[in-house]
């Protein structure tokens, strides 16, 4: 048996932060707990843990909560891999905390299994998409595969689009695979690079769909 | 049909050609051209300007329920007018009436008075006239509810600030007069309105601090209420749902079954409320979509998530394909049980439900012949408003695939 993943627990409830402990397996170790935004850049930086499930909407800071604790933490971001854990809906933080540098977004109704599994999907450095999460990026891209796009950051591939699709269908990765007879790690490679798009693209339907959700 | 003869409310003088554009559906700008072309030819617009102006109510006044309007009231003799009116504030209506009327009778006594032999002062009359015509034009201007605002903010419901109110008006008038029919020569005007203006810039420098220290306070005194509003309303709103809510769970603890349905319910209302613009709910697709789906949620409780793109106005092909998909959610918490995952897919040529569960899944051809459910409530309702369904079910759960095209020519429709 391999290593157990190391995991700070970054959330302002202390009865989540003892669920989400419970929940994890035994491929998961938890290393450290932080309720703000000042303790959670502490404790991420004296532990350097491998992933961080982080809330989106902490107190403490600038009021910025996940955003900020992810900014803050410049220097161990190479090594440390954060998954946003979350009961919000709205666009705003989903998207926010996406940009921030966020490697997967999940809410808080997840099960115990899904949890540990998302956590080994972060630390090896793939993205963890929620069908919520695949929708809103189908909504900020469009549905159509635009041919005419200004830049490949702007645009989803065809295959990346069908496979937010069936993500958003309520797929898991391994359905997916299935479905479009493709590996899993081809799933995973389409996955991280929507999830480098969602960070980086200056698409303007992307700007124009958050302003129309008062993001920017 | 022709809208009413009504004054407008959008008006340079009363509203007259305004009225008369929206009634005979011509432009604004060619009935006031016509009217001032009329009023060239020896007067006849002025007259039937003013003739107009009488006889045609405004809208306000017509809502009012005044059957007739002020001026055929006043076919008796204007003054019958104010006597009758007497005691009331200026403002009523019929008020313009009596100041046109005694404007008009005013110019007839001077007229009368000149014929007699009395030289009459025109220098004066007119600035007079000018100014008073002035008041009444800015006084009509203004709809009933502004005029009494501007009625209580100078005091001129109560006696002393008519007195106050008036004496200001006489005041001013007097001055304006005084400048305008140039008893005063005009190298004593320009000290004299400067030396007004230095005493009045000062009375402003010193009462400046005073003034914006009470535009902050009462400021700071709105913000406080519409905090406490909000607050209140929120308080409100959570002892309506999430503190009922919590009672219930405690009283139920015993049923896992009715917590997780009482949690859910109250987690998606909450939800709601906190992401979701009052201003957003539209009634469309996704709305309805997900409107359904909380329904069968709250009668099976089991999960079911929406996950929707795009949105698109109802039509009949879009309300057969909420009620197929209401079908197959209820058909996917009956049978197959567990979390059923809802997708929405809606544009302006195409609009695609999918429908999955993680059941035993089942074989399309071995529901016998007499189960309605799914063959005539979605396969066949979907056909009949010209779109599809496909199941595709297996050991790891079915999945409902319904799509509903726009409204394209050559296919039928019922």
């Amino acid at each position: 048996m391999t290593e157990p993943i190391t995991v700070v627990v970054v959330d302002d409830h202390a009865i989540f932060r003892s669920g989400v402990k419970a929940d994890l397996d035994s491929r998961v170790q938890v290393v450290g707990e932080a309720a703000t935004v000042e303790e959670a850049i502490a404790v991420i930086c004296a532990q350097q843990p491998q992933v961080v499930l982080l809330d989106v909407h902490l107190p403490g800071g600038r009021g910025g909560g996940g955003a900020e604790v992810i900014a803050g933490c410049g220097d161990v971001r190479q090594s440390t891999r954060f998954l946003a854990l979350s009961v919000s809906d709205s666009a705003e933080d989903v998207v926010t905390v996406i940009r921030a540098g966020a490697r997967g977004y999940v809410t808080k109704t997840i099960t115990g299994a899904d949890i540990s599994d998302a956590v080994l999907r972060v630390a090896s450095g793939d993205a963890v998409f929620s069908p919520r999460l695949a929708g809103f990026v189908l909504d900020a891209f469009g549905t159509a595969a635009v041919a005419a796009a200004d830049s490949e950051l702007d645009r989803l591939s065809a295959r990346e689009l069908e496979v937010m699709r069936l993500i958003a269908r309520g797929y898991s990765y391994k359905e997916v695979a299935k479905e479009l007879f493709i590996s899993i790690k081809t799933v995973e490679t389409h996955v991280s690079a929507v999830l480098r798009k969602l960070q980086l693209s200056s698409r303007h339907e992307l700007t124009r769909w958050a302003a129309e959700r008062r993001l920017l | 049909m022709r809208p009413p003869l009504l004054r407008s409310n959008d008006a340079l003088i009363a509203g007259v050609c305004a009225g008369l554009a929206a009634h005979l559906g011509v432009s604004l700008r060619a009935a006031r051209i016509g009217m001032v072309a009329l009023a060239l030819v020896g007067g006849a617009g002025v007259v039937l300007y003013g003739w107009l102006w009488l006889l045609v109510p405004t809208a306000e006044e017509r809502r009012r329920g005044v059957a007739t309007p002020a001026g055929l009231r006043l076919g008796a003799p204007v003054l019958a007018g104010a006597e009758m009116r007497q005691g009331r504030s200026f403002g009523t209506a019929g008020g313009r009436e009596v100041m046109i009327g005694v404007g008009l009778l005013v110019v007839a006594a001077a007229f009368v008075a000149q014929q007699l032999g009395v030289s009459v002062q025109w220098g004066w009359l007119v600035p007079v006239a000018a100014v008073a015509l002035g008041a009444v034009l800015a006084w009509s201007q203004l709809d009933e509810a502004r005029r009494t605002r501007l009625m209580d903010h100078a005091g001129a419901t109560r006696a002393e600030g008519v007195a106050r109110l008036a004496a200001g008006l006489v005041l001013v008038m007097v001055g304006l007069l005084i400048l305008v029919s140039g008893s005063l020569s005009w190298e004593f005007t320009w000290p004299v309105l400067l030396a007004t203006a230095a005493v009045l810039g000062g009375v402003g420098l010193v009462l400046a601090p005073w003034g914006l220290k009470f535009w902050k306070d009462l400021e700071a005194e709105r913000a406080a209420r519409v905090r406490e509003t909000q607050r209140a309303e929120i308080a409100a709103h959570l002892h309506d749902s999430v503190l009922q809510t919590l009672a219930l769970i405690q009283n139920r603890a015993a049923s896992e079954q009715d917590v997780v349905r009482l949690a859910r319910a109250q987690e998606r209302e909450l939800r709601r409320w906190l992401y979701a613009d009052t201003a957003e709910r539209t009634g469309n697709l996704a709305d309805r979509i997900k409107a359904v789906a909380a329904e069968v949620e709250e009668a099976y409780g089991h999960p079911v998530d929406v996950v929707s793109v795009g949105d698109t106005p109802m039509t009949p092909r879009q309300e057969a394909l909420v009620q197929a998909t209401r079908e197959a959610i209820l058909n996917a918490a009956k049978h197959a049980g567990g979390a059923v995952s809802i997708y929405l897919e809606a544009g302006s040529a195409v609009s695609q439900v999918f429908v999955r569960d993680r059941g035993a899944g089942f074989d399309l051809d071995t529901v016998p012949p007499d189960r309605l459910g799914i063959r005539e409530s979605v396969i066949n309702r979907m056909q009949r408003h010209g779109g599809t369904a496909r199941i595709r079910s297996s050991d790891a759960g079915t999945e409902v695939h319904l799509t509903m095209p726009e409204e394209e020519a050559g296919v039928p429709h019922d």
